[in-house]
């Protein structure tokens, strides 16, 4: 199947841009750990009540830090005008953005888990409390980051304040992800049971996203 | 049926008129020059009909079916375009890019082998585009567009950075393709040493076709 297979080599071809420079996945990696440093360092201990915040903090880390790899992977695109390659794929345009996401997923998926790792050494996070069903989250979490964040981003790349605008469009939208997923990250590290209805809202958002994006990346790709 | 078919087509740019009211048709077998001074609206010709850049007004059909329809995204596997940027990777090496470009149009290896030797670049086949120089990133953007063997092939400005050798390899390539019966539009100031075999030149003045002949 043609989109199939152009939404693989995209994948592929970024997998491996992203291992081979490391410049993406560093610069959200040494942001994220510096400002986790930082907050262990500057804030006071850790104790129940202040507990509740660090999910929040945690989720809204990573969407700071996303915007630095969500920028660079279009970047790569503009570059020597690489993206009319992907303008001129022979089928739905509409499979580029799902490549471009799968990469993005991927790389903010790590990303999350590097958070965890950071959070459990300098903020005594004990993700062990929060079990398997926090992979599901940080898979549904990073997978509707990486729908708006492609297809913002892509569409902020051909202004010439895209530096600006990503950030600008992209925290409104991702508002809805940051505060469920900061709500069900609360209640799995307290061992609570999750409400049913926001993990079904969280990903029925990222399948609206999912859908928007791959129905108008044809006319976000052109001229 | 025309291989190209513009109807008014005009494109503008923030205000600017890039074209203006493009009628015309290219059948099968073409080599057509198009010709103008800078900003003329060459570049923005092929882009649109390359399906890049969608006109403001006006139809354009390829292939017999309007290029910005879904339904002739296939159709785009048999174009090939090199734009004034050579649309390449800097940190991938040619053969990646060129296994990229293959991959995205279901090609095999084979075309890869055949295009790195065409355009003689098998002496920096693993090296990284990025530090290669401008001539040998247009040899790999024009390898990049060759590489379905396209039936039309739209070239802006192809010999732009060339050297003599790589220039004659290009004249070898579009006689071959002349031969063949396959369609191509060049827009250039300036055509190669070599005079090609043109049999039409269309001459653009500020977005319009001012001759045709």
């Amino acid at each position: 199947m043609t989109g199939a297979r152009v939404a693989a080599a995209i994948l592929r071809k970024d997998l491996l841009l992203d291992l081979r420079l490391g410049d993406r996945l560093g610069q959200m990696w040494v942001f994220a750990a510096l400002v986790i440093v930082l907050m262990s360092i500057t804030l006071p201990a850790v104790n129940d009540e202040t507990r509740a915040w660090v999910p929040a903090l945690l989720w809204t880390i990573a969407l700071l830090a996303s915007l630095l790899g969500l920028a660079r992977s279009l970047q790569t695109e503009r570059d020597d005008g690489a993206i009319q390659q992907l303008v001129q794929v022979p089928c739905d345009r509409g499979w580029v953005f799902l490549g471009k996401v799968a990469a993005n997923w991927l790389a903010l998926f790590a990303l999350l888990l590097w958070i965890a790792l950071l959070s459990a050494l300098f903020l005594d996070v004990a993700w062990t409390r929060a079990g398997f069903e926090m992979i599901g989250l940080a898979l549904l979490g990073s997978l509707g980051l990486a729908a708006l964040g492609t297809l913002l981003a892509t569409l902020a790349s051909s202004s010439r304040f895209a530096q600006f605008l990503l950030p600008v469009l992209l925290f409104p939208l991702m508002l809805p992800i940051l505060v469920w997923a900061s709500l069900l990250t609360r209640d799995l590290l307290g061992g609570q049971i999750s409400a049913a209805p926001l993990w079904g809202v969280l990903a029925l958002y990222d399948w609206i996203f999912l859908l928007i994006g791959y129905f108008t990346f044809n006319a976000i790709l052109e001229d | 049926m025309h291989l190209v078919e513009l109807i008014d087509v005009d494109k503008r740019y923030s205000g600017i008129r890039a074209l203006r009211q493009i009628s015309m048709t290219i059948g099968a077998g073409s080599l057509v020059h198009v010709a103008g001074a800078n900003g003329a609206g060459k570049s923005t010709l092929l882009r649109v009909i390359a399906a890049v850049t969608r006109p403001s007004h006006g139809a354009v059909h390829v292939f017999g079916e309007d290029a910005f329809k879904a339904s002739a995204a296939s159709n785009r596997a048999r174009v090939g375009y090199l734009g004034a940027a050579s649309a390449l990777y800097a940190d991938l090496t040619v053969a990646e890019n060129l296994r990229f470009s293959a991959t995205l149009f279901g090609l095999d290896e084979s075309a890869i082998g055949s295009q790195l030797q065409a355009m003689n670049l098998g002496e920096v086949a693993d090296q990284k585009v990025g530090t290669l120089s401008f001539g040998y990133r247009r040899r790999v953007g024009l390898a990049r567009a060759l590489l379905n063997n396209p039936d039309l092939l739209l070239l802006d400005e192809p010999w732009n950075g060339l050297d003599q050798e790589a220039a004659k390899g290009l004249f070898t390539v579009l006689n071959a393709r002349v031969q063949a019966g396959q369609t191509t539009l060049v827009a250039a100031h300036a055509t190669a040493a070599d005079p090609l075999p043109f049999n039409r030149v269309l001459q653009l003045e500020r977005g319009r076709i001012v001759e045709d002949v």
